[in-house]
């Protein structure tokens, strides 16, 4: 009989909502930890989901079945975790910076993100430096995720990385930029912590932030 | 010696000075890069040492060898750079050397063409009085016209964000039958207004769903027109799997290398395949042309059909420029040529 965190695994990876929740069920129902399910199945799920997308194995609408499958088993697991387990790998407040309207790349960001274990709280499109620091402080976000498309837009970033300082929050949150005209170069110009240039690698960047 | 700075063009077509040295570093890890990503054999060491002698040359230009010319297959052109259409189709024929030329509207898109067929046919039966050469038709299949507000069906890639899977995919698949619909309709037009033949440009531009299309539209035409020229260009190396489930002769689209491509495009019945590999613009021209040589090697070994690679603007390792340099556009010739023995450009 095939190992249950396995068969978990493998019905995340395939997008099978139906699947993962029986099965979720059946080993909360066994008595495994929410924590444990977390670490054995759903979230080795991920990692090899967002490794065949770098290598091109698979695509945008197989990840976002995915992701939006382990949101489903994150709801079911929430009960169940340890009081001070959020079951999340963090808070990452997340948003497209001001005079900028471009959300679809960022979106997707959100979600594999979410779909990551990640907690996300999407602002949306145009969002001002200073509705960034209020959202880090009020959510105390450990991850900032800004995304332009506009190469008139990003300096917003820089804006934002300074009003973080002069509100004494930039040692408590990681700054990650992404969008069409970033790249690792602009990111260590203006003093980001990590560049994404896909999804798939914001994620990763996400998480080798956090570790 | 050895540190002697060479003239040479990054992908964005500036002018740049290198040793032999950093060439022969940028043509190693061009071919090492697309070898892992593609998963396709490096390039040996003697293709290794042509290309640096290629590219360490500082003259301002470069051929084949007499004897070593391909066929030299034009798309987009016959546009208005000089006088009509039909000025720009005699222009290419007589002074540029094209072995065959492709007519085409300035939308570039089967979608929006099809509105004007009646009078594109007449500047084809013009045309095809005042040229000797193969003349085509061309256009786009384009599939991202066809999503709302431009087009009929809702927009995917807004569906996708919200977590829309199914519908993203559905939209797509409607969006295919439109498309094919079309670019059958405009290929009748044309070949029936005397075209020798018809091409399906940047094919994949939109994804899996946009390959489809055009394989889908090549076979229908085909079955139309048993003898005509079927032309088909790609986008890029890679076909983006925008939708990730579609087939072809039980084939996913998604992935798909110019070697798997080709191969489809000959079941669908196209005479011509063109491969394209997008051009890094941070990178030196002989890094780019070492990686488009890397990823074509397999196609051109086990073509079916004959192979005219795309090489132009941004693509086939020349510059993404307006106009390329000479000097550029002719090293990524040569080398094309010289090491995938391609049948024309």
């Amino acid at each position: 009989m095939a190992d249950p965190y396995d068969q978990l695994k493998e019905s995340l990876i395939a997008g099978d909502g139906a699947g993962v929740e029986r099965l979720t069920r059946e080993l909360l129902d066994a008595g495994r930890s929410a924590r444990e399910i977390l670490d054995g199945g759903l979230l080795p799920g991920m990692e090899v989901v967002g490794q065949r997308m770098r290598s091109g194995e698979c695509f945008i609408p197989e990840v976002l079945l995915s992701a939006r499958t382990m949101q489903a088993a994150l709801e079911l697991l929430k009960p169940h975790l340890a009081s001070g387990d959020s079951g999340s790998l963090g808070t990452v407040v997340i948003g497209t910076v001001e005079g900028d309207l471009h959300d679809i790349g960022k979106n997707l960001v959100a979600m594999l993100l979410q779909g990551a274990g990640f907690v996300v709280v999407n602002l949306g499109t145009g969002v001002t430096s200073a509705q960034f620091v209020a959202a880090v402080k009020e959510h105390d976000a450990q991850v900032l995720g800004m995304s332009a498309l506009l190469t008139t837009t990003l300096p917003h970033m820089p804006e934002t990385i300074a009003a973080l300082s002069a509100a004494g929050l930039r040692d408590k949150v990681k700054v990650m930029i992404g969008g069409a005209p970033v790249t690792q170069a602009y990111c260590d110009e203006v003093g980001a912590d990590g560049y994404g240039a896909n999804a798939a690698l914001a994620v990763e960047t996400a998480r080798a932030l956090l570790a | 010696m050895e540190n002697k700075k060479i003239p040479t063009r990054m992908g964005d077509g500036s002018l740049t000075w290198m040793t032999a040295g950093e060439i022969r570093a940028d043509i190693e890890e061009g071919t090492r890069v697309a070898a892992e990503r593609a998963k396709v054999p490096p390039l040996d060491e003697a293709e290794l040492g042509h290309l640096l002698e290629i590219f360490a040359s500082a003259s301002r230009f470069t051929g084949v060898d007499i004897g070593d010319e391909v066929v030299l297959t034009y798309d987009g052109v016959g546009s208005q750079h000089i006088g009509t259409r039909i000025h720009d189709l005699q222009l290419y024929e007589q002074h540029l050397g094209a072995d065959s030329v492709e007519l085409y509207h300035p939308d570039y898109s089967f979608k929006a063409v099809k509105t004007v067929v009646p009078y594109e046919q007449g500047v084809m039966r013009q045309a095809q009085a005042n040229v000797t050469v193969p003349l085509n038709y061309g256009a786009m299949p384009d599939l991202g016209r066809y999503t709302q507000p431009d087009g009929p069906v809702p927009n995917w890639s807004t569906l996708m964000p919200l977590g829309k899977i199914d519908e993203a995919r559905a939209a797509q698949e409607e969006a295919v039958e439109h498309a094919v619909a079309d670019m059958v309709y405009v290929c009748d037009g044309m070949l029936e207004a005397g075209a020798d033949g018809v091409d399906f440009d940047t094919a994949g531009a939109a994804g899996d769903a946009d390959f489809l299309a055009a394989l889908r539209a090549i076979e229908a035409v085909r079955g139309r027109h048993p003898d005509a020229g079927i032309q088909i260009g790609m986008a890029s190396e890679f076909v983006l799997g925008m939708h990730g489930n579609l087939e072809y002769e039980g084939v996913r689209l998604a992935g798909l290398w110019p070697r798997e491509q080709m191969k489809l495009a000959a079941k669908a019945g196209a005479t011509i395949f063109g491969p394209a590999v997008n051009v890094n613009t941070g990178k030196s021209g002989a890094w780019n042309v070492a990686r488009a040589i890397t990823i074509v090697k397999p196609c051109v070994q086990e073509a079916e059909i004959p192979v005219h690679m795309n090489v132009g603007m941004g693509v086939g390792g020349t510059p993404m420029a307006p106009w390329p340099p000479a000097d550029a556009v002719s090293r990524s010739s040569r080398a094309l040529v010289d090491i995938l023995r391609l049948d024309g450009l």
